[in-house]
């Protein structure tokens, strides 16, 4: 190579690399917010289809809360409700969804249990008007609770009069798993939703990375607790510390009820993390496996597949499972131990 | 070495020097880049937009038919100090601190998030 040539050679190579660098894309994000199910939802997608998948998710949550609230009017839970034992016919979303909830109540030996509305709401926690009911009182609204009484298929449900059903331990589950659908028919490759909460991402991070999704702290909320790495999967906790009172007697009662015996768990848990590729099954579990307490919840997961846990209880501990070995990171000053499946 | 080389060579470096430094100066977060913006919505709308981290620290109300929430914009950070809603959830929230997850009071329909700002 001559002397001009290895000059004009180095300074092309410079300049491109020069070129290839300040050309970098910045990707398209897109963000939505929307009040639906009780919640605060938010919607982040990323590429060019953002706009339009974000639109279309949108209109699909509000859609699904049209047929799973059990206070709009003419809902399809509304008129199973009101349906005094009668057959009603219900769409597709809603069909699926009882059938997925009263399998999770048939796997989980009903400590996932949608009739347990009647029981929740005596409580006061569907009104935030909170109370401590009488034992007459429970054991009276006991009676009318039992997933095993609610039928459903043909596109029909069937709840004997008197008892009522709530798809709010599912629907947000069920949502998610929607709106990862959406996303995809809308050609978004990356995007997260925080449906209160629930986490789902779709893929992994515009810049090829894994999500990081933390999860709070149950004895100091305002702080996180520990995070995980995940791609393609949904997050869920339920927590003790979330939409609890303390009664008259001085106990801190929590939302999560026990189907069983129709008062809050109290079980040394405060906080459940369910993690899988189906939001709805980490939906309800993180409800079951809340109420069957840690050792059962570790049992239940040794026989399962498909979904990871982080367990918190009353004594600061955490345990997890070793499918998150890889991917947790422990941002407290909690123990934090893993635990095998043999 | 001959000297065209040697003059060669210099050149080479020299571009290369000032390349280098061209490439800094382009990539380098520029200051409307660099700027995390928060908003502050309520109902939906945006109320507020601000970058905690050029604010001077401040406490402000937010004010709607059925009570209050008061911000705290601190050390570049904003949160939800006190409110007078029923759970006081977007109190116990602490600092808004990702971007995926905002702080919400849902009984005043409130939220604080971080703005869209285009990713690399």
């Amino acid at each position: 190579m001559t002397t001009r040539k290895f000059f004009v050679t180095s300074v092309l190579l410079v300049m491109m690399s020069l070129v290839g660098c300040s050309d970098k894309e910045k990707e398209t994000v897109r963000r939505r917010g929307t009040f639906a199910m009780d919640t605060y939802m938010e919607l982040t997608a990323y590429g060019d289809n953002a706009e339009a998948a974000l639109t279309a998710a949108e209109e699909r949550i509000h859609e699904l809360e049209d047929k799973f609230s059990v206070n709009i009017e003419n809902s399809d839970i509304w008129r199973v409700n009101h349906s005094g034992g009668e057959s009603v016919f219900v769409g597709e979303d809603t069909q699926k969804l009882v059938e997925t909830a009263l399998e999770l109540g048939r796997e989980t030996n009903g400590t996932l249990d949608i009739t347990l509305y009647p029981v929740t709401a005596a409580w006061g926690f569907t009104t935030e008007n909170y109370r401590i009911p009488s034992d007459e009182e429970l054991n009276r609204l006991l009676e009318g609770v039992g997933w095993q009484n609610v039928s459903a298929g043909g596109g029909q449900i069937i709840v004997p009069d008197g008892a009522m059903i709530d798809l709010g331990a599912v629907a947000k589950g069920y949502t998610s798993d929607e709106l990862m659908e959406e996303f995809r028919e809308n050609g978004v490759e990356s995007a997260i939703v925080s449906l209160g909460g629930n986490v789902h991402a779709l893929g992994r991070k515009p810049d090829g990375s894994c999500w990081r999704v933390a999860v709070r702290n149950p004895f100091a909320p305002e702080a996180d607790m520990c995070s995980v790495e995940i791609e393609d999967c949904a997050v869920v906790t339920s927590g003790s510390y979330e939409r609890c009172f303390t009664g008259d007697d001085g106990i801190s009662y929590c939302h999560i009820i026990d189907p069983e015996t129709g008062r809050p768990v109290r079980n040394g848990l405060v906080s459940v993390t369910v993690i899988g590729k189906s939001g709805v099954r980490c939906d309800g579990l993180s409800t079951a496996l809340f109420v069957m307490g840690a050792e059962k919840a570790l049992d239940f997961w040794r026989k399962n597949e498909g979904f990871e846990l982080i367990l918190v209880n009353d004594e600061r501990e955490i345990l997890y499972t070793d499918g998150l070995s890889e991917s947790f990171a422990n941002l407290s000053d909690m123990t934090a131990e893993v635990v095998s499946r043999a | 070495m001959p000297k065209s080389v040697k003059i060669c060579l210099a050149a080479v470096i020299v571009v290369f020097v000032i390349s280098v430094i061209a490439t800094l100066v382009i990539l380098s977060p520029k200051d409307e880049k660099s700027a995390v913006y928060v908003e502050i919505l309520r109902d939906n709308e945006v109320v507020c937009t601000l970058d905690p981290a050029v604010e001077t620290d401040r406490t402000f109300r937010i004010e709607c038919e059925n009570g209050w929430n008061e911000i705290t914009v601190k050390d570049g950070k904003i949160c939800v100090s006190d409110a007078d809603c029923p759970d006081r959830t977007c109190v116990k929230s602490g600092y808004l601190r990702h971007e995926h997850l905002p702080v919400v009071c849902l009984p005043h329909r409130l939220v604080i998030r971080f703005a869209e700002d285009d990713e690399s």
